[in-house]
């Protein structure tokens, strides 16, 4: 077993500390590293989507339902899609069951917010007729593993699942009678844009990104900004850190200069999945 | 407006050449595998494919009961929470557990209890999360095999394994291990699971309708079945052990190799 506890010595804290001031992590990386991704598509055969993503001992596994439904009225030819993420009393000796808490609705709405805002869900696609009928995509995560940084992780795996989606195409024939062509949407027709989501935390005046467990139970605080290629779209502070102007415009440039890196090295259109 | 693709049954189960739909035999599992040690955190996990049924089994125990007043003063307590993953089955399940899955954790919970030393822990609980990722017919024998498996990974004092099994019915014909189709289109489903220190029967579910000569046919059938799904249980405990040895070996080879030079 991994030594998971709520409270850190105060050694411990020391060490890591005064390793963070000389630009050292515990794990060996330096400050602005993320620990290896591990990506695997297609992991669950009863949905239509879904990703097995591992970041360091985080792993979340994520995947895709779908139901056809009414539109919202404000935007009759656009498809909907609603995330939410469960902290599995299985992943962590920190979590309990129940219904979802504050960690795990701020998992899933900062990632939701990140997706939402870059126009990365071609939501009009989703639509099979106006003011009738359109997609509902249910995206779930479940978190299997709590290693620290569960928003970067997750954000990947929400990628990697709506890219790897298969999802039935359905049209109106002519008596209007919802059909199904037997042909699927893929990752092409749902996704447009990528938006990663880049995790900072803080201890004293020590900022750094993809904290891992130990860090992350000590941070003051953390910071979650996502990017596009070129454009912020959400940011999220949480905890009782705080932070200055200039160091937010320092993050807000690393983001973007690590999510193109992230965007290259990931290559997650390569989880695209051609279905006849 | 729900789905609308609809879930069809076959009308035959058996295909022109007398096997069934996934081209087993009568009396055929489907592939397994069983892996232990999956989850860092946990004291003990176990992570099993039984056909397309994937799921992860995590204990956590013994330790502090919450909330308190469920704790015992003269033994331990086990508690089973089995749960699907809303994206495991055809239709999205809702998030919050229903009865189905109530009713199982108490099944897999009650089947488990026997095997434990429970006495030599006052006052504390293991706890079992079982969580169904993917599902295909024969999740809660699945669910038993694995949990028992994360059990013994866990280190945790048992008096032996427990292996779990469905039996059933389809087209007349009596078949081991039902998937989700034969299931749901199938005759009777007659789930059972064994605890190998007595070789008695510790979960024992049936639905369907079944002659006294079939029930005893399957029931006769089942400890051959359920053999060869303890020995997996048994490699997969011991697989873990050798991967460690292994390193063992390589990290003193290299010692060694380090000392000559």
């Amino acid at each position: 077993m991994m030594n998971v506890k709520r409270v850190i010595s105060a050694i411990e804290r020391d060490y890591i500390l005064n390793n963070l001031k000389k630009d050292k992590r515990i794990d060996g990386r330096d400050l602005w590293e993320y620990r290896d991704f591990h990506i695997n598509v297609d992991v669950v055969k009863s949905a239509e989507g879904s990703a097995d993503v591992t970041l360091g001992d985080t792993r979340i596994i994520s995947g895709l339902k779908y139901e056809v439904g009414e539109p919202f009225p404000d935007t009759p030819d656009e498809g909907v899609c609603t995330m939410m993420a469960e902290l599995l009393p299985l992943a962590s000796p920190l979590f309990e069951g129940g219904p979802p808490n504050e960690q795990s609705i701020e998992l899933a709405r900062v990632i939701d917010r990140g997706i939402r805002h870059a126009d990365c869900i071609q939501t009009k696609k989703l639509c099979i007729r106006e003011n009738k009928a359109v997609y509902i995509l249910f995206l779930d995560m479940f978190v299997m593993n709590y290693g620290g940084n569960m928003i970067d992780c997750g954000g990947v795996s929400c990628l990697a699942t709506l890219i790897s989606a298969h999802v039935p195409e359905g049209v109106f024939n002519d008596e209007n009678e919802l059909i199904w062509t037997g042909k699927y949407l893929n990752g092409k027709h749902i996704v447009n844009e990528l938006p990663f989501v880049i995790t900072f935390g803080k201890i004293d005046d020590i900022i750094f990104m993809d904290p891992n467990l130990t860090e992350e139970l000590l941070s003051d605080g953390s910071i979650s900004i996502s990017v596009t290629e070129n454009k912020i779209t959400s940011i999220q502070k949480s905890g009782s850190a705080t932070f200055s102007i200039d160091e937010i415009k320092m993050l807000c440039e690393k983001s973007i200069e690590i999510g193109k890196k992230l965007r290259k090295e990931l290559d997650l259109w390569q989880y695209l999945i051609q279905k006849a | 407006m729900p789905l609308i693709i609809k879930d069809e049954y076959p009308k035959k189960l058996f295909r022109e050449d007398g096997k069934r739909l996934d081209g087993r035999d009568k009396h055929e599992l489907r592939p397994i595998k069983m892996e232990v040690g999956v989850i860092k955190n946990a004291d003990g996990s176990a992570y099993l494919e039984w056909g397309n049924n994937k799921i992860f089994a995590a204990v956590y125990g013994p330790r502090d009961v919450h909330p308190h007043h469920l704790a015992k003063s003269d033994r331990g307590i086990l508690r089973i929470f089995y749960r699907m993953a809303t994206y495991s089955v055809f239709e999205r399940k809702r998030p919050a557990p229903g009865r189905r899955e109530k009713e199982i954790s108490m099944v897999i919970s009650d089947c488990l209890e026997p095997v434990l030393f429970l006495e030599l822990y006052p006052g504390t609980s293991f706890e079992v999360f079982i969580e169904v990722i993917d599902a295909d017919g024969g999740t809660r024998c699945a669910g038993t095999t694995v949990a028992a498996l994360a059990l013994a990974d866990a280190g945790i004092p048992m008096r032996s394994l427990v292996t779990s099994v469905a039996l059933g019915k389809i087209d007349g014909e009596i078949v081991v291990d039902l998937s989700g189709i034969e299931d749901k289109a199938g005759q009777a489903d007659l789930p059972c699971a064994i605890t190998w220190f007595n070789d008695q029967l510790s979960l024992l579910q049936f639905d369907g309708d079944m002659t006294l000569e079939e029930m005893n046919k399957c029931l006769d059938l089942a400890p051959d079945i359920l053999k060869r799904i303890y020995e997996m249980q048994l490699n997969a405990l011991k697989e873990k052990y050798l991967k460690i040895r292994e390193e063992v070996n390589k990290s003193e080879e290299i010692a060694t190799e380090g000392g000559e030079q």
